[in-house]
């Protein structure tokens, strides 16, 4: 853990060498993540549910995936960009290392522009609350608290997968936006909409639903069960595969090499 | 039991073809052919403490391919290897600190900050004591002449200051045996000879062993007594670097400037003979005859005026040796 | 001319390589339109389709064109090689050469946007076409919409091209393409209607979009198409959108030069 807060230190350090692009950086990603909502508030501009569900409801939705995607963008942008290691060659250095691989990937990069993201979630997911007039006790808050913590472990898991993919090719990896990208589109809004082949795809398969569905029809009260508050629990499960993933993408990047 | 034993190691790489043209570009974009690389064959050799070794062959021999295989990176298809009682590849954690690597052409320091940042990181990831960090540290510094320079950002410094801090970064866990992929490669004459002179000194000092891989012959002159060649993923030659120069450095170029003219000789020990613009150009085999009994041969024919005899070059030589051995 | 088309050919053929990244690509476009049609699908279907602004047949239309087309008319490419140059300073080098600048890149970047294309739309097109309804992509409004579709999606590459020369020549000043470039592929994204159709945006936010040229880049091909905007109004549009990419290109044009002499009084 010292490493990791050590190579944080030098990458502030970097940055701030650049002060001027720094703050034009940080300024823009501001707006960058205003595209993001912009569709769902002019979309409801138009009309006033989609399939029963309000406004404040889906940007609920939408914020705590936007929060654990930029968490793991900010913190795990080693691990995002893991194929510019493969492909300059950078990995070989990591196993001349005595250190954890995964944690010295963590360590090579962070994202801090990406600030405003994480500060824009937060608000939207405050005024969202606000607006839905949810009356906060214990239970809903430890569901929102799992909600957040679940959405950052299963974006980290799946740009683990991700990761371990590059060890077999880095061509075609535009296909991790389908995972990380796509996957972020459609969970901003509640899974019901979906037909039923995907809702089963990100139940089962990449299991989006127990991040913001089933822990949201908790918040907003369309369920009282209390289940439902440590559904989010579930993803943590995911985290298993993909490290085992990539120990084995490691053992195999050995073996072949680059 | 050597310090460093490679037995038989094999590795071969599958590749995916590449074809120039359209057409050919459209067709591998449906079906991809593969070809399959020996990267090294049946390699063997053992290396004692404290030795330098240059590992030297043209490009795609293999040296990059053997050096990863002894710092771990890459596991061989089959064959043995033990470093100082370890396999590289097993226990990964113990064995790399053990061992240092400078890649000539990739670095390790952080491009916009001082390399010294880089230096306390990597105290952290060796878990190194302040005591003995300190220490190290303090001599690297000293050797390399660095005291300035490591507080610079990296991106700010020269490539021989770069190359400097590079390898002190490789040195700051004080391995036994150091790995360096073409150390001088783009250096000017002085950064190199620091970085002569400084492998030199940790090699007598602290005993530590070496080996380098170069292009560039004058460092192995410098450096390495003994040399192992490598083309085409087999070792063609495994000894000290004189023996090698007695058994290839037989042939010397000779250019005599004269205002006669030269017809052609026929005489035991000339390999060739040509008319170049400032006079003629002779070959000859020093095995057979010595270059004194040459030109006095060549002054009773002809005045001479002027005589240009090469230096014996190593460049020359391995030229000559890949040549024999068609890599 | 012949040199710009083997520069094109070039691209072209370095794009081939890139098997795995155009089937990617492919699926990735395929999976957002998808997405996109159920969520609008929803949308439709949860509130009476009183006073929409589009159809659904035309709608349809417009997600499935955006996504298989998605290459040639994205704000967000950015040319690394020439951008890295820049950077460095080699940028110098390029100025040498007995090629004019602003061409050279125009045909790399316009190279490297059709070819990403050619590669890609075909299959999203024809998953699209034997989908059931109602995600199924519906034929042309018309021939005559179709024709003035192809033009005017034509005149939307040219224009979406100019553009990226634009605000790579911007990038030459300021030496740093992530803060401002981000900026304007925002606005553009947004105002061509990349992130929604501009029908459905706010009254006083659809006035500026269709003031802007942005919208002759997305909204006008797709809309177009389906009979969204019908021919009488299709024809001026397209005659505006030619004026607009001449005042681009020559914008972009005069820029490079001010952005080449820059370089050369640098030195790099």
């Amino acid at each position: 853990m010292t490493i990791y807060i050590e190579s944080m230190k030098m990458y502030l350090k970097s940055l701030l060498e650049y002060k001027k692009s720094f703050i034009m950086s940080f300024i823009s990603q501001f707006f960058v993540f205003f595209t993001y909502y912009f569709m769902i508030i002019a979309l409801f501009d138009k009309f006033d549910n989609i399939k029963g569900y309000t406004k404040y409801e889906v940007l609920l939705c939408f914020s705590i995936i936007q929060f654990g995607y930029s968490l793991i963008e900010i913190f795990g942008r080693g691990i995002d960009q893991f194929d510019k290691l493969i492909i300059r060659g950078e990995f070989d250095r990591l196993l001349l290392r005595p250190k954890n691989i995964l944690l010295q990937v963590l360590c090579t990069d962070f994202d801090l522009i990406k600030i405003p993201r994480i500060l824009q979630s937060i608000i939207i997911l405050i005024i969202s609350l606000v607006k839905l007039q949810t009356n906060l006790d214990i239970y809903k808050i430890t569901t929102l608290v799992l909600m957040l913590l679940s959405s950052a472990i299963l974006f980290l898991s799946i740009f683990i997968l991700m990761a371990s993919y590059c060890f077999i090719t880095v061509q075609g990896l535009e296909v991790r936006n389908l995972f990380t990208d796509g996957g972020k589109h459609m969970a901003q809004y509640p899974i019901s909409i979906f037909n039923k082949t995907f809702i089963f795809i990100f139940t089962f398969i990449i299991p989006y639903a127990f991040v913001n569905y089933y822990p949201l029809l908790y918040i907003i009260g369309k369920t009282t069960n209390k289940l439902y508050i440590i559904s989010p629990l579930i993803t943590f499960l995911y985290l298993i595969p993909a490290l085992l993933s990539f120990k084995w993408g490691i053992k195999k990047y050995t073996s072949v090499g680059s | 039991m050597s310090f460093i034993n490679v037995n038989h190691i094999n590795k071969t790489f599958k590749v995916a073809k590449r074809r120039s043209g359209l057409k050919a570009a459209l067709k591998s974009f449906f079906k991809r052919e593969y070809q399959y690389i020996e990267a090294v064959k049946d390699i063997s050799f053992q290396i004692e403490k404290g030795e330098i070794v240059g590992y030297i062959g043209p490009n795609g021999a293999g040296k990059s391919t053997t050096i990863k295989i002894l710092s771990g990176i890459l596991v061989p298809d089959s064959g043995t290897c033990t470093i100082n009682g370890m396999t590289p590849w097993k226990d990964r954690k113990k064995y790399v600190s053990n061992i240092g690597v400078v890649f000539g052409q990739r670095s390790q320091l952080w491009w916009d900050i001082p390399a010294e940042d880089t230096f306390d990181l990597l105290k952290d990831i060796y878990n190194l004591n302040d005591e003995e960090y300190l220490k190290t540290k303090n001599n690297l510094i000293k050797m390399l002449d660095i005291e300035e320079v490591i507080k610079i950002p990296v991106r700010q410094l020269s490539l021989g200051q770069r190359m400097r801090c590079e390898i002190a970064a490789s040195l700051i866990h004080n391995p036994s045996i150091l790995f360096l992929d073409e150390p001088t490669i783009g250096l000017d004459a002085i950064s190199k000879k620091v970085v002569r002179d400084f492998i030199k000194k940790i090699n007598k000092e602290l005993k530590t062993t070496v080996i380098l891989t170069t292009h560039d012959m004058s460092d192995i002159e410098a450096l390495a007594k003994r040399i192992i060649l490598i083309g085409k993923g087999r070792i063609l030659y495994d000894g000290t670097l004189k023996n090698l120069k007695e058994k290839y450095g037989n042939t010397r170029h000779i250019l005599v400037n004269t205002n006669n003219t030269i017809k052609n000789i026929t005489k035991k020990g000339i390999i060739k003979q040509e008319k170049v613009d400032s006079g003629y150009l002779f070959e000859i085999d020093t095995n057979i005859i010595s270059i004194s009994s040459f030109l006095k041969y060549l002054s009773d024919i002809v005045s001479i005026e002027d005589v240009d005899i090469d230096t014996e070059n190593i460049d020359n030589i391995i030229i000559k040796l890949y040549k024999d051995f068609e890599i | 001319m012949k040199v710009y088309l083997n520069l094109f050919k070039l691209k072209f053929m370095n794009q081939l390589q890139y098997r795995m990244a155009a089937i990617a690509g492919i699926s990735t476009q395929f999976f957002f339109g998808i997405v996109y049609i159920m969520v609008y699908l929803a949308f439709y279907t949860s509130n009476g389709d009183t006073s929409l602004p589009m159809k659904w047949n035309e709608l349809i239309c417009y997600l499935w064109l955006m996504q298989s087309l998605f290459a040639l008319v994205n704000p967000w490419v950015k040319d690394n090689e020439l951008l890295s140059m820049i950077k460095d300073g080699n940028i110098a080098y390029e100025l040498c050469r007995p090629i004019n600048f602003y061409k050279k890149w125009y045909a790399t970047m316009y190279g490297n946007r059709l070819a990403a294309t050619l590669l890609r739309f075909l299959p999203i097109i024809i998953i699209a076409v034997i989908l059931p309804e109602p995600y199924k992509l519906l034929p042309p409004n018309s021939i005559t919409s179709f024709i003035l579709f192809l033009i005017s999606l034509t005149i939307s590459s040219l224009l979406i091209t100019a553009i990226s020369m634009l605000y790579h020549s911007i990038t030459m000043f300021t030496l740093d393409e992530k803060g401002i470039m981000s900026l304007l592929m925002v606005f553009i994204e947004i105002f061509s209607g990349g992130v929604i159709p501009l029908v459905f945006f706010p009254n006083f936010l659809k006035i500026i979009a269709y003031i802007l040229p942005f919208r002759y880049i997305i909204d006008l091909p797709f809309r177009v198409y389906s009979g969204n905007i019908p021919i009488s109004t299709a024809i001026p549009n397209i005659g505006i959108s030619i004026i607009w990419l001449i005042i681009i290109i020559f914008i972009g044009y005069k820029l490079s030069i001010r952005a080449c002499n820059k370089a050369i009084v640098q030195g790099g």
